[in-house]
């Protein structure tokens, strides 16, 4: 409808005068005599993002340093879930889209049907999932299976039998808290999305599994009671909880620690994204471009681990100097 | 209403302003309202495609969330009624008015403070303290009660002199020292007593003996932090009926021989008893549209159970957390918006219930009463 | 007043009550109003106390190990006997972690050497240990010297002591090189007299107050959120307030009083318990995704897909608002126009006015307070509201306050923080829960403060009306 406006307004008197009169008509309407907006053309400046609540601290970190060195520069960043960044790339509502798990094909899709062109995928660090426990739970090590059968109803990885209590693990069967107490990430997060297709083999999550509104929520859950297990992100990892290792193929249990994470041993282990609204042959604005500058230097991937994350690899980095 | 004709020459002036003003506000208040109506007509809209296509898999995972809706309004309701109504008797027929005063504004303060605040203190402080004290918390839905009659019993007992310095129509004010010693005392006693007799620890007791989960984020949480902020909106209005009640009806019982908490039970309550069902159902509109406090101490589990030990999702935390991700036209996005949809009638329905009762009520007393 | 005399006459009655029920009904007063009040000094206690200087611990373990911090908290261990404590140990880049648990049996010594600091960093947080020198070129100030130093040099701005570095030691030996450049603040709380913590506190109070958050919304202060929560209410109120009294005005003034007049009035008046969230729906799909998307489509067509009002902003956030609040604001005024005797508007009419001088002249004056009332009352409820806003526009971290030099001055475009949003954020997406929770209770401290400053002017507004009518009357 709306197009049709536009076509018709087009046809008649000039846009431009069409455009004043009805901006002026909205001013009026809204009575607020003393509403104006920024010409389109000047850049302001203002990055605007949209995405991924795992990332927000390391974002709004780069923000800051971004901010330091171009004191003109501001970011402003609304964190929801990584679900939202594909919608919010969608529906026009930002042109930075951070992602703590790569598009699905179903949203490459849609992006690709929307605009004609695939958004830019940038890795921008590395992370990975932990299951955390009680700082005081025995617990040190699972397998694969035994995590989703643990979290998931649908024994996707090939377990036997779900596990509910703390008594059926072998490692804690004198730790009498009865039944495990499972804390995770809501339907929107990436962590979420993630950890069901990599350790649920895209499975069901069982249906009491807590979900909170953020990772940290999460942990600081976890590590207020004993009886309690939760997946998060690596950075949230704080003393209050024990992220336990987790079996790889061969059979050895991995730590999440930096080296493993870094290198992709540990099996959860994930890229961060950062998914660029750019209509192939254009190039970026400016205040765009540093902040992706940035993000690739040294100084940025410091920031990243001081965030908690891990830097990504210098090959990886030079991989993606095509933007 | 039509205006006199004056004999003045500014007069078809002065009229035409006068018509162009009536024109305005009545442009403006129509506007208002139908911006009001816009409202409705929106959520109808955005979910005929869903009702349309009848899809049963979409309302298969909305029930979990009416249910939550549910459960916390009732377990808010659970704990906010008895407080909110037994306040709202004693400060409207027994409390003295310089107290009332001061008393009831202070109530109604309750009221003000943020839902997120409640949350957080819920969610992050109450949640996991109760977790830690499951014992001595439910002790203390029992102790409280307990300890309140034994003031009274302490009370009677005590000589006159005492009785005349701590009267009963400030007993809302000097009652609190007395219950935070009360409570103490119930926390310092508690571990020995689930020592004593409860082998040690509740949790274990109710995991082993009657196979119950406990979540940190629960029903009982949210009730409490829920009822915090339902009982001055149930507060008020309850006080305000029961205030209104004309006295010659209670002195009438009395005279008939009525005992005074006859009189009271039977008669005063009994008067304002559609005042006080209106207050109930304002407080139920509010703890099912409550988002906040849910989202942060619920635990957001979309489970159906009825134990509460164990968390649940309500409508409006779903959409708190879930819309923005949601992408317009999806089917998540009509879904959530049903639930805003089903809200609203269910808010407004009740509502409206309740504000007819109570301009009945008002008009039957208007009648009764005379004077007021 | 009749329901008074009444009351009193069943408190004479009641002098002796000797049942339990009312016991039961005074202790749910008492209940309530110990709720409220334990709410109200928990968050005052650790809201303000945050700000405190707090008292450095040197630990010694039985294991030999030592370490230095501040304690936090403790609770019981679980499935056994003994209490474990959290402490605040800082040093997140040498370390690796913040906080450390440690299990009260297991400390041997708890020593508070008066020379243990805390240097508040830039990039890395809270370092805690000991200061040994500050190197700058080729001087080099030790001991109290270099403490002294230290003080002038904080006063610079930051630029002016690139050169400068700090040598610190943990207290377990290992060495840290610091630049001057990136330390925000150092203090040696333990050395400190009460009234050098006082002024410590209230420059730490202010600090919160004036200035923006730091590292990741986990540090710092509140004042873009203060700043956005104050734009947004009074963007609001300019649009509510002639909307509201429009409304009211045609509601009690002009349309024909009949069933339908009523019904609306039902209607309006049911509004205000329509949950908020329900108005944030709407906000989101008419306001952002309808108009804002159409205005964007017609007038910043070159900045698509850079959204320019077809995201959540301040324009949407406070519209939406504006019309939550509506029904507030027309409620409040109606009572005041119902409250003005019909008297006065006959005898308006009757010296010749017409119904525009009598409205403007005579009911409007009169019903001015009742407005204001209704006015203050909907911001005390549009600054408390979250839930409509994490859909029409707040932002976790802006830090470009929407008014500025730039041309509109006014961005109603932009995103913005607000205070309520800023809490709820900080508690459960931030990195470290445990490390915002003082912050959480500040800013939930100075949010209820808000709500409940206007919410006592509104009651105060509302109760010398009464009086000042009563007297007419």
């Amino acid at each position: 409808m709306n197009t049709r406006w536009t076509t018709l307004f087009n046809k008649g008197v000039t846009f431009a005068v069409w455009r004043t009169l009805l901006s002026w008509a909205v001013v009026i309407l809204m009575l607020l005599p003393s509403l104006a907006w920024g010409q389109p053309a000047t850049i302001s400046g203002t990055l605007g993002a949209v995405g991924s609540d795992t990332m927000a601290g390391l974002m709004l970190r780069w923000g800051e340093t971004l901010t330091t060195r171009y004191p003109e520069v501001k970011l402003q960043f609304q964190a929801s879930g990584s679900a939202s960044a594909p919608t919010a790339l969608m529906a026009g509502t930002t042109r930075l889209g951070p992602m703590s798990r790569p598009m699905t094909g179903e949203e490459r899709d849609n992006f690709i049907e929307r605009y004609g062109y695939p958004p830019l995928e940038l890795k921008v660090a590395r992370d990975a999932l932990i299951v955390v426990v009680h700082r005081h739970n025995p617990l040190r090590a699972l397998t694969r299976q035994q995590v989703d059968e643990i979290f998931s109803t649908s024994l996707a990885c090939g377990g036997e039998a779900p596990i509910r209590r703390w008594e059926q693990l072998p490692a804690t069967r004198d730790w009498s808290f009865g039944s495990i107490a499972l804390h995770g990430r809501n339907l929107a997060s990436g962590t979420h999305g993630l950890f069901q297709q990599r350790a649920l083999c895209g499975g069901r999550f069982r249906n009491d599994i807590s979900e909170h509104p953020g990772s940290s929520a999460v942990v600081a859950a976890v590590g207020e009671s004993a009886n309690a297990m939760g997946y998060a992100g690596f950075n949230h990892l704080t003393p209050a909880v024990h992220a336990l290792s987790l079996y790889n193929d061969e059979g050895i249990a991995i730590p999440p620690n930096e080296a493993a994470i870094q290198s992709g041993d540990y099996p959860l282990s994930r890229y961060l994204y950062l998914y660029v609204n750019l209509p192939p042959g254009e190039r970026l604005p400016p205040a765009e471009q540093a902040l992706l500058r940035l993000i690739m230097s040294d100084e940025g991937q410091q920031i990243a681990r001081a965030s908690g994350f891990v830097p990504l690899t210098s090959s990886v980095l030079d991989d993606q100097q095509r933007w | 209403m039509t205006l006199p004709r004056l004999p003045s020459s500014r007069q078809p002036l002065r009229l035409l302003k006068d018509r162009m003003a009536t024109g305005l506000i009545t442009a403006g208040g129509i506007g208002v309202l139908l911006a009001i109506l816009a409202i409705g007509v929106f959520l109808v809209w955005e979910t005929l495609p869903l009702l349309a296509i009848g899809d049963t898999f979409a309302l298969a995972k909305f029930s979990p969330l009416a249910w939550g809706t549910l459960k916390a309004a009732l377990a808010a309701l659970l704990f906010a009624i008895p407080v909110a109504l037994g306040a709202a008797i004693y400060s409207a027929l027994f409390m003295s008015a310089r107290l009332r005063a001061r008393i009831k504004p202070a109530l109604e303060m309750m009221e003000a403070i943020p839902g997120v605040v409640v949350g957080f203190i819920a969610g992050l402080i109450l949640a996991p303290w109760v977790e830690r004290h499951l014992a001595s918390a439910l002790m203390l839905i029992i102790w409280l009660p307990l300890s309140a009659a034994l003031a009274g019993l302490l009370w009677q007992l005590a000589k006159s002199r005492l009785r005349r310095r701590l009267a009963f129509s400030w007993a809302g004010l000097w009652l609190v020292p007395w219950l935070v010693f009360m409570v103490a005392i119930a926390l310092w006693l508690a571990p020995w007593l689930e020592q004593q007799w409860l082998g040690g620890d509740l949790r274990q007791l109710l995991d082993q003996r009657y196979g119950m989960d406990y979540a940190a984020r629960n029903a009982l949480i949210v009730g409490v932090a829920m009822g915090f902020a339902v009982i001055p909106s149930i507060y008020s209005l309850a006080e305000d009926a029961l205030a209104d009640v004309p006295s010659t009806l209670i002195e009438g019982a009395q005279a008939l021989g009525a005992s005074r908490w006859q009189a009271l039970w039977k008669v005063a309550l009994v008067a304002a008893g559609p005042g006080i069902f209106s207050a109930i159902m304002i407080g139920a509109g509010r703890a099912v549209g409550e988002t906040m406090i849910v989202l942060m101490a619920s635990g957001n589990t979309a489970l159906f159970s009825a134990s509460p030990f164990e968390g649940m999702r309500s409508m409006a935390a779903a959409i708190a957390i879930e819309l923005p991700e949601a992408s317009p036209g999806g089917q998540t996005y009509h879904l959530l918006i049903l639930a805003a949809l089903v809200l609203f009638i269910f808010t407004f329905l009740v509502n409206t219930l309740a504000e007819v009762v109570r301009q009945r009520l008002r008009r039957r007393f208007r009648q009764m009463g005379g004077t007021l | 007043m009749t329901s008074a005399s009444h009351a009193a006459s069943l408190r004479r009655r009641f002098s002796r009550a000797n049942d339990v029920w009312p016991w039961l009904c005074a202790a749910s007063v008492a209940l309530s109003l110990l709720m409220l009040g334990a709410l109200l000094t928990l968050l005052l206690v650790r809201g303000l106390g945050h700000f405190w200087p707090a008292t450095l611990e040197e630990i010694t373990l039985s294991s030999g190990e030592t370490f230095a911090g501040e304690a936090v908290r403790e609770v019981a261990l679980p499935q056994q006997a003994g209490e474990e404590r959290l402490y605040f140990t800082g040093n997140q880049d040498i370390e690796g972690v913040r906080w450390r648990w440690v299990a009260i049996d297991e400390i041997v010594e708890r020593a508070q050497p008066k020379d243990l600091i805390r240097v508040e960093r830039s990039p890395w947080g809270d370092f805690i240990g000991r200061l040994v020198a500050i190197e700058q070129g080729d001087q080099r100030w030790q001991g109290d010297a270099a403490w002294q130093q230290l003080a002038t040099l904080l006063t610079l701005p930051a630029n002016q002591r690139q050169e400068s570095q700090l040598l610190l030691t943990t207290v377990d030996g290992q060495i840290l090189r610091q630049p001057l450049a990136s330390v925000v603040s150092a203090q040696a709380p333990n050395a400190m007299s009460g009234w050098q913590k006082t002024r410590a506190w209230g420059e730490a109070v202010w600090r919160f107050l004036s200035e923006g958050p730091r590292a990741a919304n986990t540090d710092g202060g509140v004042w873009p959120a203060i700043f956005g929560t104050v734009l947004m209410v009074i963007l609001m109120s300019v649009m509510v307030t002639p909307f509201g009294v429009l409304a009211a005005i045609y509601l009690n003034e002009i349309a024909h009083q009949g069933r339908l007049t009523r019904l609306v009035r039902i209607g309006v008046r049911n509004l205000a318990g329509v949950p908020s969230i329900v108005y944030g729906v709407f906000g989101l799909g008419v306001f952002v995704y309808g108009i804002g998307g159409s205005l964007d489509e017609w007038f910043f067509s070159d900045t698509l897909p850079s959204p320019t009002f077809g995201t959540g902003g301040l324009l949407w956030a406070s519209l939406t608002l504006a019309l939550l609040t509506l029904p507030v604001v027309i409620v409040a005024t109606e009572e005041g126009l119902a409250r003005i005797p019909e008297a006065q508007r006959e005898g308006a009419v009757a010296l010749g006015a017409t119904r525009l001088e009598m409205l403007t002249r005579i009911v409007l004056p009169m019903a001015a307070p009742a407005m204001l009332t209704g006015v203050i009352l909907a911001v005390a409820r549009a600054a408390g509201e979250v839930a409509p806003l994490m859909l029409v526009g707040v932002a976790k971290l802006a830090p470009q306050v929407p008014i500025d030099g730039e041309f509109p001055y006014l961005h109603l475009e932009r995103k913005f923080m607000h205070l309520g949003y800023h809490l709820f954020d900080t508690a459960f997406h931030g990195e470290d829960v445990q490390a915002a929770i003082p912050l959480v209770y500040a800013t939930a401290l100075l949010l209820v403060l808000i709500v409940l400053v206007l919410n006592l002017t509104a009651i105060f507004l509302r109760h010398y009306l009464r009086r000042q009518r009563g007297n007419e009357c």
